[in-house]
């Protein structure tokens, strides 16, 4: 789509109802995808409790790894979103992005996030930021944005990764995660919104907000992590379980049937269900707060992401569906799941009507298990426990000149094509003239995310930052494209060459206080060279870079 | 095109090690009075009239904008004429070469080529280590030193069927032969399975795989054919020179199981010079891993390519070999003081053809030898000098 038509389209204004409070008959926003994402680390909360001489803690949290953090997992949920909805990047008008602790507390946290999704230039949308109902915030404004017309697909992302307080209350509690959702602008009289023409899987029918400002997590101006120095007793009499109840109440007495289930975001893994007791609907998000803690923004949507792939919630919606059709005679109505997110002192419910199966969506088990870390290392990767010895610092400074040359490259994964051979040279800032033919007919492409390792080697003896064992991968990608870029660790003692490996966006470094993100190599089970796959063709008999490309 | 023919009259080094009592002028100063007392006619250190100064990496000892002026002044000439070459690790062979051709074009007559390198004055943490953090996501992060030529060796042992024995017997030999060297950082004996046995640095290369970092200096002085012998009977020639660059980076690679600058900078020595490699009785390659002795031997064509492992273990690059490859004991085990690497190890092919090298002496029948560097990230220059007693 060129950027005339793109104009054109974002002005085009979709005839919608705009009163979408009331739950009138008129639904304007659909769902078309939704996806979401779990760090690599999961710690036994009662490790967590043992480290501070109490039995404290149940379940597992997730943390993410050293080169993991809100971004990377926001990365990963919105991708799997716009492959679900089958919505590409340069359709989407607005990218909104709802985490309590953003990567740049100030900075380009939204630049960054919106070019390694290969979003246009002049993506809208906004951060919302500065407690865990960001992302609720973040949904609520891509909402008005499509039913105001300015907006035809909006990609809302809620991701959080706290580190929280050593000895607090929420160390046990604290996890990570993200979930993202496509949303759709439905006009009057049409089909939807969907690429097919049919009607979305699930609507957004009902949304209440009400505030209660009192504190309990917080972070102040230059701390590094989250404290949670208030009176439990107190949070949950007084503010918690009063508030969400009144704000679930305030949807659910709108809606047009019973709400089969609800998902809410959880601090300590039993408000929540104080909350859906009162609100008298089973709490359909418990297995994600007993499998990855308070994941924060993300708790409300990936709970909701949850529900809707969750076969023992279909059964009941199955069976509310039917008595409900009996009851209304509409056939429409395929049932209800509340969503409510917390943070701040506010809190915030949805309704969502999926009538139908939500592409993307995902239990909490499908998210993998992720690999049980000891106290101490959980620690280490949330940067918590630091070696004495200053680490070596990057040799280019991230705010220096070839980061601002180097980023837009760097997080958009750019190569540079040669027109006349074919050789794809990377990056496109340091390859004026092609590696292949010398050539200067070159243009700038999205490289392919997947190839196959050409050679390797795992680094054992480097210096802090880094951590051995760090695999370092030369990759051929599917377009013909040649990459060296970092491993898993978790590779290392598997990797082979030949083996089929996907490039994923990680942190490569937390360089002066300021992020560095990139792309790794991950290797794809059982695609070894000896796993029946074909074999990479080989180099050094004779074949040259431009033959290998030939065949692309 | 005509050049006048250049000679070798004098060369020598200090021993080289971990030289921490040592200042950067103090082992110049070290080498290039090596030098001249092996002039077998003496030469007065006034007639010297350009220095060439090989220095790759001030910023290991905290002189990165370092010029070529330190040297001259280090060594009693302040007021020569000096230029300081930088070409990665062959920055010496290169030195020399341009050393060479400053002769040859007739514009000076005596000219000191000096390489000069402090790799131990910082913590190894803060020197060699600290590339792994030079590079952006894009450039490398993570890339130590055996980062460049490990990749190699995975993809030589999955496409030849090397292996870790193959790369363990090139560091045995080359530390036997340091033992023979009076000047080797390393005078030890070593068996394979020490090899085999020592940590993992960067797979598949252990540490007895990798060069040691060592503070050295060497020197070289060069005169016209013509005036040779004015300073000895026993000159030994430039009989011919090559340099070539590939692309920079790993990535930009074409293949992993050989150097293409290798290659054409030895192809372009051989032309220059008249020989192929069945005219060597003896090379001097850079072997600052295990694998890259291996790639040397192929690329510089004294074995097929793929083959360099099993010759290795076989003994084919022995002292007593077929070709004997680094009879000082290499960068593995002589090491590897990066400005005057490829100067070392040209000295070692002047007393080898001036059969001076003692224990070590290599059998000298055809008169030729050859000294070979290849470095700068993914290998991305190589230089090749070939000497010859032959008149």
């Amino acid at each position: 789509m060129s950027p005339d038509e793109k104009n054109a389209d974002a002005m085009h204004t979709d005839a919608i109802n705009a009163d979408a409070t009331s739950g009138t008959a008129v639904k304007p926003v659909g769902i078309l995808g939704v996806g979401a994402a779990a760090p690599s680390l999961r710690l036994a909360a009662k490790d967590v409790g043992a480290a501070w001489g109490s039995s404290a803690g149940r379940g597992t949290v997730a943390v993410c790894d050293a080169d993991e953090d809100t971004l990377t997992l926001a990365w990963r949920a919105a991708n799997a979103a716009l492959d679900a909805a089958g919505v590409s990047p340069a359709e989407v008008s607005g990218l909104w992005w709802g985490t309590a602790r953003p990567p740049f507390a100030e900075g380009p946290s939204h630049a960054f996030l919106a070019t390694t999704l290969g979003l246009d230039r002049s993506v809208g949308g906004g951060l919302a930021s500065g407690s865990p109902h960001a992302g609720m915030e973040a949904l609520l404004a891509a909402w008005d944005a499509l039913a105001a017309g300015h907006a035809r697909y909006a990609l809302v992302v809620t991701s959080d990764a706290l580190v929280p307080g050593l000895g607090t209350a929420g160390e046990s509690t604290t996890g990570a995660g993200a979930a993202a959702v496509v949303l759709g602008a439905i006009a009057e009289g049409s089909a939807g919104p969907s690429a097919n023409g049919s009607s979305p899987p699930a609507r957004l029918v009902g949304r209440a907000t009400l505030a209660m400002p009192a504190v309990d997590r917080y972070r102040a101006d230059g701390d590094r992590v989250t404290g949670d120095v208030y009176d439990a007793r107190l949070f949950r009499e007084q503010v918690f379980v009063p508030l969400l109840t009144d704000t679930g109440r305030g949807v659910a007495e709108g809606a047009a049937t019973p709400l089969r289930a609800w998902a809410i975001a959880d601090p300590d893994g039993k408000l929540a269900s104080a909350v859906a007791k009162r609100l008298g609907a089973p709490l359909a998000s418990a297995p994600v707060f007993g499998a990855l803690g308070d994941t924060g923004s993300a708790a409300a949507l990936l709970g909701l992401v949850h529900a809707c792939a969750d076969n023992a919630t279909n059964a009941t919606n199955t069976a509310n569906a039917a008595n409900t059709t009996d009851a209304t005679g509409s056939a429409s109505s395929g049932g209800l799941i509340g969503a409510i997110g917390y943070g701040g002192g506010r809190a915030t419910a949805v309704v969502v009507d999926a009538a139908r199966a939500v592409p993307g969506a995902v239990t909490v088990d499908m998210l993998g298990t992720g690999r049980q870390v000891a106290y101490a290392e959980a620690l280490r990767a949330r940067g918590q426990l630091e070696p004495m010895a200053d680490p070596i610092e990057m040799g280019l400074p991230p705010g220096g000149a070839a980061f601002v040359r180097g980023n837009p490259e760097m997080l958009g994964l750019f190569g540079a094509r040669c027109r006349d051979c074919g050789t794809i040279s990377t990056p496109p800032s340091i390859h004026p003239t092609c590696t292949g033919c010398g050539g200067d007919h070159l243009e700038v492409v999205p490289l392919a995310r997947r190839g196959r390792v050409e050679t390797f080697v795992v680094n054992q003896t480097m210096p802090p930052p880094f951590q051995a064992p760090l695999p370092l991968v030369v990759i051929d990608l599917e377009d013909g494209a040649r990459l060296m870029v970092q491993g898993s660790p978790a590779d290392a003692a598997d990797l082979a060459v030949g083996d089929v490996v996907t490039l994923s966006l990680r942190r490569y470094a937390l360089e002066r206080g300021i992020p560095v993100y990139g792309y790794k190599a991950f290797r794809v089970a059982g695609t070894g060279a000896g796993s029946g796959v074909p074999k990479g063709t080989t180099v050094g008999s004779g074949q040259d870079r431009s033959a290998r490309e030939g065949g692309s | 095109m005509s050049w006048n023919k250049v000679a070798v009259v004098g060369a020598g080094l200090i021993k080289m090690g971990e030289l921490f009592e040592q200042s950067y002028e103090q082992m110049a100063a070290g080498a290039f009075s090596a030098a001249l007392a092996s002039v077998d006619k003496g030469l007065d250190k006034s007639a010297v009239d350009a220095v060439i100064v090989a220095t790759q990496r001030g910023s290991l000892w905290g002189q990165e904008g370092i010029g070529g002026n330190t040297v001259p002044s280090a060594i009693g000439l302040s007021g020569v004429a000096c230029t300081r070459v930088e070409n990665a690790c062959p920055s010496g062979s290169d030195a020399f070469r341009i050393g060479a051709m400053v002769v040859a074009s007739g514009v000076h007559d005596v000219v000191l080529v000096i390489g000069v390198e402090k790799m131990r004055d910082k913590s190894t943490q803060e020197g060699l280590l600290a590339r792994a953090a030079a590079g952006h996501p894009l450039y490398n992060r993570g890339e130590t030193a055996p980062v460049l030529f490990a990749p190699f060796a995975t993809r030589h042992m999955h496409e030849f069927g090397t292996t870790p024995e193959m790369l363990a017997s090139v560091a045995v030999k080359n530390h036997h032969n340091g033992c023979l060297d009076p000047y080797a950082h390393f005078q030890s004996e070593i068996t394979v399975e020490q090899v085999l046995a020592s940590p993992m640095v960067c797979s598949p290369l252990r540490l007895l795989d990798c060069c040691p970092q060592t503070d050295g200096a060497a020197a070289i002085l060069l005169t016209s054919a013509e005036r040779a012998h004015e300073f000895t009977d026993k000159p030994v020639y430039v009989a011919g020179f090559g340099v070539a660059t590939d692309h920079p980076y790993l990535h930009e690679k074409s293949s992993f199981v050989g150097l293409p600058a290798t290659t054409l900078a030895s192809g372009r020595a051989y032309d220059m010079a008249g020989v192929g490699p069945r005219d060597l009785d003896m090379a001097e390659v850079h072997d600052c891993f295990t694998i890259t002795e291996i790639l040397d031997i192929e690329d510089l064509g004294f074995v097929e390519k793929g083959k360099g492992g099993p010759a290795s273990l076989e003994g084919e690059t022995a002292l007593d070999g077929r070709i004997p490859v680094n009879p000082s004991g290499g960068l593995l085990a002589k090491g590897h003081p990066i400005g005057a690497t490829g100067i070392a190890q040209l000295t070692e092919c002047w007393w080898q053809l001036r059969e001076e090298a003692g224990e070590r002496q290599v059998a000298i029948r055809q008169g030729f030898a050859l000294q070979h560097n290849v470095g700068g990230r993914g290998s991305g220059v190589s230089v090749v000098n070939i000497l010859t007693r032959n008149p």
